[in-house]
């Protein structure tokens, strides 16, 4: 008992289901709804893994059982209304936990561009201030990430706050995010893109809002931006 | 027909394979030309996206279900064509399961 223990907790350990890029622990409503359905998936995933064990199992150790419950039954059953139902379950899931990660219909949002090149990224906020490889948020708050490439496909992807959605050259894709509070947070592209694409990390910032506002400077609405928006623009 | 009746194990995974193939690629261009935006008013307000999709759907639909009448006027000659027979019929289930999702969800962002 106490050798389980011990693997399961080196298993835990090694498996670093902590640290800044760990989407096992969110810390925004589109990355727990991701993170939920993970863990839905893990104990579904758990269970038919130790299903199809135990019958396994049990033809070795007491075939008479499974030949008493009979072939076609078996087929029936195992191969057909069990895996129906649980897919049928996790697919739901699924497609709910899905919709409710898009940003369809939810209102407007502060929207900051996030163009890609190989091998960085440049983020452009409101009052046309901008950084590179540091994303800064104000936390609490919905932000649209803008995201559209210079040159190949790179994919943008910050797994405790949402995630992962392509930056494709010609093309503008959005993606909602929200960090529920103040602190810091990794990115990766996550779509190869090059010799350059493993280390073509970002960090990511949530800031209390005044002090994003100080570090971005005025969000000033009144001056028409020249960044370009539309889809294509370049 | 006897010697290529193995390639009939796959003919209704096929037609499931091809709806896949259009209704993904459908997917995005109708998303870039922005037809989720153009609502059909003779249709009660159903997009042009959606319509689109529905009819991809419904074509493949009928194209595995065509498959499935085929195979089950041959499926007594032989095992191979028996198992033929109940793929397509799991293929054109698979196709209902798979892409219904197409009536009722978001299509773009
Ligand atoms: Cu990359």
């Amino acid at each position: 008992m106490f050798r389980f223990g011990a693997i399961a907790a080196g298993g835990l350990a090694l498996s670093a289901c902590a640290g800044p890029l760990s989407a096992l622990q969110p810390e925004g409503p589109a990355a727990r709804g991701i993170g939920t359905l993970w863990w839905v998936m893990l104990a579904a995933g758990t269970a038919i893994f130790l299903v199809v064990a135990s019958v396994l199992m049990l033809a070795f150790v007491r075939p008479a059982w499974l030949r008493r419950f009979g072939e076609a039954r078996l087929i029936l059953w195992g191969g057909l209304v069990v895996p129906l139902v649980i897919l049928s379950g996790l697919v739901t899931a699924a497609l709910a936990l899905g919709e409710r990660v898009l940003v369809v219909g939810r209102g407007e949002a502060l929207r900051i561009e996030a163009v890609a090149r190989q091998w960085t990224w440049r983020f452009r906020y409101p009052g046309g201030y901008e950084t590179d490889d540091l994303l800064h948020l104000p936390a609490g708050r919905d932000v649209d990430i803008v995201l559209t490439s210079e040159d190949v496909i790179h994919g943008f992807w910050v797994p405790r706050l949402g995630g992962k959605l392509d930056a494709i050259p010609g093309h503008v894709n959005v993606i909602r995010l929200r960090a529920d509070r103040p602190g810091t947070y990794g990115g990766v592209c996550a779509e190869y893109c090059g010799i350059g694409h493993a280390p073509m990390r970002f960090s990511v910032e949530a800031h209390e809002p005044d002090a994003f506002a100080r570090i971005v400077g005025p969000s000033d609405d009144t001056r028409q931006d020249t960044a370009p928006d539309g889809e294509g623009g370049q | 027909m006897r010697p290529r009746s193995i390639l009939l194990l796959g003919a209704g995974f096929t037609v499931w394979a091809a709806a896949f193939v259009a209704l993904y690629a459908m997917l995005s261009v109708g998303c870039r030309f922005g037809w989720h935006e153009i609502a059909l008013g003779s249709l009660g307000g159903v997009s042009l996206q959606r319509l689109q999709l529905a009819a991809i759907f419904l074509v493949h639909l009928a194209a595995g279900a065509a498959v499935v009448a085929v195979l089950r006027r041959w499926k007594d000659r032989g095992f191979l064509y028996t198992l033929a027979y109940f793929a397509a019929v799991a293929a054109l289930g698979a196709s209902v399961f798979s892409f219904a999702g197409i009536f009722f969800l978001s299509t773009c962002q």
